[in-house]
């Protein structure tokens, strides 16, 4: 049965097939809907036009780093997923409905001493914040203009760093297969190695790094052969100073 | 003999991912990342952006994979709804505008996917034959329905900035979609409309 309120709501329904109720806004007119046919049949004939207007657009080409991010994480949670089954008559985890980033990567290798890698990289490098939202914030990354004259990079922390970090790159070269590039972070003279990614046509990159950072020193990146290093094998080309 | 997992239909592709098949996700991305990938960069303007945007979108589907319902529509149209209402989500939190503002200044270069096979060439002729049918709308009708679909202002907002009445915007937006589908179903009633 309709309300008293159809009218009103029947002008709405464009705005709600657009997406430009509130999210109130849109939480009455739904309550509505269950009860009105009149409106129902209405947003199911406007339906395909709205439906159309995400096919309208220009189609740009995704960086490659982003299926490769997305897969390393699918991967690690679907292989979780098996091994989760097999445990489940033992011990039932709790329920999470999101598990923080460092959960959902894989598993870190033990951590390394520094040795005798040096970080030239810090004379001269400046930390620019480049700002954030609510929670996150965003540093810039420096890079060694000599062996990367135009890469550049940065690093989006969530909160305190204790779920990890994102860290994008640009302008990097792309390795062709032979090597990899792989992060590690820095902390208390050892450095602990992170996944590897590549970088795509364009050159741009990015990788989950999740490794605690609340009291780590910085994040680094090196090339290493394709599956990654226990330990860097050159003094880093990207430096992200915390 | 077993059927080559490229050669299945979207729906079926969907019912493996619903079973926690990667490679069936995989395939997924494949066929429908680039389009997300293209909604997200056209609404925020930025390539970082979009990534964010994308990236927790298909997280979403891969986690969330037993709510899709065929009976709602193409596996195509549901993906790029999650990455629309995702981006609206995104800008209304101010989360991108600055990105955006650059973009708008020049800064940035957008990089088109080139027409790899007959799917993508197809895919763009039905975009053109959309713009098309989005050009024949009155010029305020149009800007309306490009505000709140792909700018993600709310029908107030909108009206704020066009100082209009609210009830002036919500009629434009109803009168221009279904102005819209008229033309889309008069000028593809023969081939039909993906």
């Amino acid at each position: 049965m309709m309300d008293g309120n159809h009218t009103t709501y029947r002008e709405e329904i464009g705005a709600y097939l657009l997406g430009a109720l509130t999210d109130d806004e849109r939480e009455g007119f739904e309550q509505h809907l269950e009860d009105c046919p009149e409106c129902r049949a209405e947003i199911e004939e406007l339906r395909p036009a709205a439906d159309a207007l995400p096919r309208s657009v220009e189609q740009v080409e995704p960086p490659a780093s982003l299926k490769t991010s997305l897969m390393e994480i699918v991967e690690r949670e679907a292989r979780e997923a098996a091994a989760g089954e097999g445990e489940q008559t033992r011990a039932a985890p709790p329920a999470r409905s999101r598990p923080p980033l460092r959960e959902r990567l894989p598993s870190l290798r033990p951590a390394f001493a520094l040795g005798a890698l040096v970080l030239g990289l810090a004379v001269g490098f400046g930390v620019a914040q480049l700002g954030g939202d609510e929670g996150a914030r965003t540093v810039a990354a420096t890079v060694d203009q000599e062996r990367i004259p135009q890469g550049s990079g940065d690093l989006r922390i969530e909160g305190d760093g204790e779920d990890g970090a994102i860290l994008r790159v640009n302008q990097m070269p792309d390795l062709r297969g032979r090597e990899v590039y792989q992060a590690w972070v820095q902390r208390d003279g050892m450095v602990i190695p992170q996944p590897t990614f590549e970088v795509g046509p364009d050159g741009s990159g990015a990788v989950a790094v999740p490794e605690d950072l609340s009291d780590a020193q910085a994040v680094l990146v090196t090339r290493e052969q394709r599956g990654g290093a226990t330990a860097p094998s050159e003094q880093p080309i990207l430096s992200v100073p915390l | 003999m077993a059927k080559d997992i490229r050669d299945l239909a979207d729906e079926e592709v969907m019912q493996l991912v619903q079973s926690g098949n990667p490679r069936a996700f995989e395939l997924l991305y494949d066929r429908h990342g680039g389009a997300a990938f293209s909604l997200a960069y056209r609404m925020v303007g930025n390539r970082g952006a979009a990534e964010d945007i994308v990236q927790e979108a298909f997280l979403s589907i891969w986690r969330s994979r037993l709510r899709y319902d065929q009976a709602r529509g193409s596996v195509r149209t549901w993906v790029l709804g999650i990455v629309h209402n995702r981006t609206i989500d995104a800008l209304r939190r101010s989360m991108v505008h600055d990105r955006r503002r650059e973009t708008m200044e020049g800064i940035e270069e957008r990089q088109e996917a080139p027409e790899r096979t007959e799917v993508e060439a197809a895919r763009r002729e039905e975009a053109r034959n959309i713009r098309d049918a989005l050009d024949t709308l009155p010029e305020e009708q149009r800007k309306t329905i490009e505000l709140a679909y792909f700018g993600g202002f709310s029908h107030s907002q909108i009206a704020e900035l066009l100082n209009e009445p609210v009830g002036t915007i919500k009629g434009r937006m109803r009168l221009g979609l279904d102005k819209m589908r008229r033309q889309l179903s008069e000028g593809y009633a023969a081939g039909g409309f993906a």
